[in-house]
C-alpha cells in the first residue's frame, strides 16, 4: 500500500484536480475519491449514473475492479472521471 | 548661444558605436548578451527608432507627468475614494499592484541589458530611457498601494507578491524571467517591448484606465494613464530590431520569439486582465468585455503590426482566436474556488444581471460555466460555505504555472496536453504551451509547479493549510469573496418569488 497522485478530469468541472488514492484501490475506489472533490461542489449529482474510470481521452473505461498498480498508470497522470450508465 | 533643433544633432549624437581595440568585439559585447546572430555591427547602426526623445525633453515630460499623478493622488486620498469604493474594485487594484510593481522592476533589468548590451546604437539610447520608465512604474505603483497598508493587509502584496512562491506570483516570474531576464538584449527587444509591451500592456493599461475612470477612481485611472504614456514609446524598440533580423535572414527565429512571447503573454492576461474586465468591473461600468478588448487591441491592431514587418500570424491564431471566448473564465472560476490562496478578495461577478451580460457577450456561458456556478450558488444559499472551498490542488500548467482549464459543463471539453521528456511527466494547459517547452525544453525543463513542489515534497505540512503557508499568505491576506457573498442574496430573491 502506498499514496499515489492522480489529476482527477471530473466531467463537467472546469479544472483536474490533484487526488491521493493508494496503489490498493480499485477504479470504483479511485472514482469515490475523485467525485470526493468534485461532486456537490462543482459538478451536480447524477444519482441514476455510475462514476467510472478512464485513461485521458481513452474512449473505454477501466474495469471497475482494476487496482491502481496493475493499471499502468504513472504518478500524476490525469485520467477522466465519467458518469457512465449503471 | 542658440541650439540645434533636435534633427540637426540626433543622429550623431547617438552613433555611439566605435571600434573596439583593447578588447575584442566579442568580448565588448558577448553574443549570450548581445543577441547579435553574426549581423555585423554596421547593420546594427541601421536602427531606426520611430520615437526619438532627447535626455531634456524625457525629464521636463516626466516631470509633469509625475508631478500630475501625485497630486491627483494627493487630492483624492483627502478624499477616501477606496473607503467607499465597490469591494471588487478595490480587489482590481490590489490584484494590479501585485502582479505588476515589481514586473516593473523587473522590466528595468531587461532595458538595462538592451542599454548596455545591444549593437544598436539607438536600441541603447531609448532602453536608457526604458531603464528610468520602469523603475519610475515600480516606484509610483508601489507608493500608492503603500499608502493604503492602514486599510488592511492584503494592500501589503503590491510590494510582497513577487517575492513570494504564491502560485499567480510563480506565474507572473516564470512569464517575466522567460521574456524578460533570461534572454539577449535583442530577444528581449522583441519579446519584451514588442509582444508583451505592444500586445497585452496596452490592454491592462488602457482598458482598466477607461473602467477606473466610468467607476470614479480618478488616481487610478491616472496612474495608469501615466504608465502607458511611456509603455507606448519604450515599446517601440522591437520593431527596428525585428526590421534587422528580417533583412538578414533571421525571419523565422524573430517569428519563433514573437509567437512563444505573445502566447506566454496572452495566458499571463487570461488570468489577470479577463477576470477584473469580466467580472470585477460592475456591469454599469464595463466599456467593453475582454473579448471585445481583446479583438480590437490584438487581432486588429497587433495582427496588423506583424503584417507591416513582413512577419506572419502566429501558427496558433485560430486557437488563440477562440480561447479568447473561454480561457479567462475558467482561470476566473479558479481564482474564486481557491480564493484563500490569493491575496485579494475574489469578487464573483455571478449576479442574475452579470450572467445575462455574461451570456450575451460569450454565448452558451449559462450552459458551460454557468454549470458550476449553478452548484456553487446552491451550496451558499444553503449556508454551506465549506462545499465552496476546495481542499486539494488544481492541476498545473508546467508553461503558464497556471491552472488546465477549458470548458466545464454541458460542453466539457478539457485536455491535459501532457508530455514525457526525460523520464518527467509535463502537464500543458494547450497545445502551444507544449510547443513553447519543445522547441527549447533546456531552457524550462528545470522549472517545477506549485504542484510539483507539493508532491516533491516541498511544501510541509502537505496539507492544503500548509500550501497557504508556503505561499506566504497569512490569516488576514487570504483572499475570501469580496462581497462577502452578498450576490447570493438576488438568487434567494428570485427563488422565493417564483
Amino acid at each position: 500500500m502506498a499514496d499515489f497522485p492522480l489529476h482527477s478530469n471530473f466531467q463537467g468541472d472546469f479544472v483536474p484536480v490533484l487526488v491521493l488514492v493508494d496503489t490498493e484501490d480499485t477504479m470504483d475506489q479511485v472514482a469515490a475519491k475523485c467525485a470526493y472533490h468534485s461532486v456537490g461542489k462543482r459538478v451536480a449529482p447524477r444519482p441514476d449514473k455510475v462514476i467510472r474510470v478512464r485513461r485521458h481521452r481513452a474512449a473505454e473505461c477501466l474495469p471497475r475492479d482494476l487496482r491502481v498498480r496493475d493499471a499502468g498508470l504513472q504518478a500524476a497522470e490525469t485520467i477522466d472521471v465519467i458518469f457512465a450508465d449503471a | 548661444m542658440a541650439l540645434l533643433n533636435r534633427e540637426d544633432w540626433y543622429d550623431l549624437a547617438r552613433a555611439t558605436n566605435w571600434t573596439a581595440t583593447y578588447v575584442t568585439e566579442e568580448a565588448l559585447f558577448p553574443e549570450q548578451m548581445s543577441g547579435a546572430r553574426g549581423i555585423p555591427m554596421i547593420a546594427w547602426e541601421t536602427y531606426d527608432e520611430p520615437y526619438k526623445t532627447t535626455y531634456p525633453e524625457y525629464v521636463a515630460v516626466q516631470r509633469e507627468k509625475d508631478a500630475g499623478t501625485y497630486s491627483v493622488r494627493a487630492a483624492l486620498e483627502r478624499a477616501a475614494f477606496v473607503d467607499s469604493a465597490d469591494p471588487a474594485w478595490v480587489s482590481t487594484m490590489q490584484a494590479h499592484y501585485g502582479a505588476v510593481a515589481l514586473g516593473e522592476y523587473v522590466a528595468g533589468v531587461g532595458e538595462a541589458r538592451m542599454a548596455r548590451f545591444s549593437k544598436a546604437p539607438g536600441n541603447r539610447n531609448m532602453a536608457v530611457f526604458g531603464m528610468m520608465d520602469e523603475n519610475r512604474h515600480s516606484q509610483l505603483q508601489l507608493y500608492f498601494p503603500h499608502a493604503n497598508i492602514k486599510r488592511g493587509r492584503q494592500w501589503d502584496w503590491g510590494h510582497k507578491a513577487l517575492r513570494t512562491d504564491e502560485w499567480a506570483a510563480i506565474a507572473a516570474r516564470s512569464l517575466f524571467d522567460d521574456i524578460v531576464t533570461s534572454r539577449d538584449a535583442i530577444s528581449t527587444a522583441i519579446m519584451l517591448t514588442f509582444a508583451f509591451e505592444t500586445g497585452f500592456t496596452n490592454m491592462q493599461f488602457l482598458g482598466l484606465a477607461a473602467d477606473a475612470a466610468e467607476t470614479g477612481d480618478h488616481t487610478f485611472a491616472s496612474l495608469i494613464s501615466s504608465v502607458q504614456t511611456d509603455e507606448s514609446r519604450h515599446s517601440q524598440q522591437g520593431g527596428p530590431a525585428l526590421r534587422i533580423l528580417i533583412e538578414n535572414g533571421h525571419k523565422a527565429e524573430a517569428q519563433q520569439l514573437i509567437d512563444v512571447a505573445i502566447w506566454r503573454s496572452w495566458k499571463l492576461f487570461s488570468v489577470l486582465t479577463g477576470p477584473l474586465m469580466d467580472y470585477y468591473t460592475p456591469v454599469a461600468h464595463r466599456k467593453q468585455s475582454f473579448k471585445e478588448f481583446m479583438l480590437e487591441w490584438i487581432v486588429v491592431q497587433f495582427e496588423r503590426q506583424l503584417l507591416d514587418l513582413g512577419l506572419d500570424k502566429p501558427w496558433y491564431w485560430d486557437t488563440l482566436m477562440r480561447d479568447i471566448e473561454i480561457t479567462h473564465h475558467g482561470m476566473h472560476m479558479g481564482v474564486w474556488c481557491w480564493r484563500r490562496t490569493m491575496w485579494w478578495n475574489t469578487a464573483a461577478g455571478v449576479t442574475p444581471a452579470d450572467r445575462e451580460w455574461l451570456e450575451e457577450k460569450y454565448p452558451g456561458w449559462n450552459r458551460r460555466w454557468g454549470r458550476v456556478w449553478d452548484v456553487i450558488t446552491d451550496n451558499l444559499l444553503r449556508g454551506d460555505e465549506s462545499a465552496t472551498l476546495p481542499e486539494t490542488l488544481p492541476l498545473i500548467c508546467n508553461m503558464s504555472n497556471l491552472p488546465i482549464t477549458h470548458i466545464p459543463g454541458d460542453d466539457w471539453d478539457i485536455t491535459d496536453y501532457s508530455l514525457e521528456h526525460e523520464g518527467r511527466l509535463y502537464h500543458f494547459g494547450s497545445e502551444v504551451d507544449r510547443w513553447c517547452f519543445q522547441i527549447n525544453p533546456e531552457h524550462y525543463k528545470g522549472h517545477q509547479t506549485l504542484v510539483d513542489r507539493f508532491l516533491a515534497g516541498a511544501i510541509q505540512p502537505p496539507t492544503f493549510e500548509g500550501a497557504l503557508q508556503y505561499m506566504g499568505l497569512g490569516p488576514a491576506e487570504r483572499g475570501r469573496d469580496a462581497h462577502a457573498y452578498g450576490w447570493i442574496e438576488h438568487f434567494r430573491k428570485l427563488r422565493s418569488a417564483a
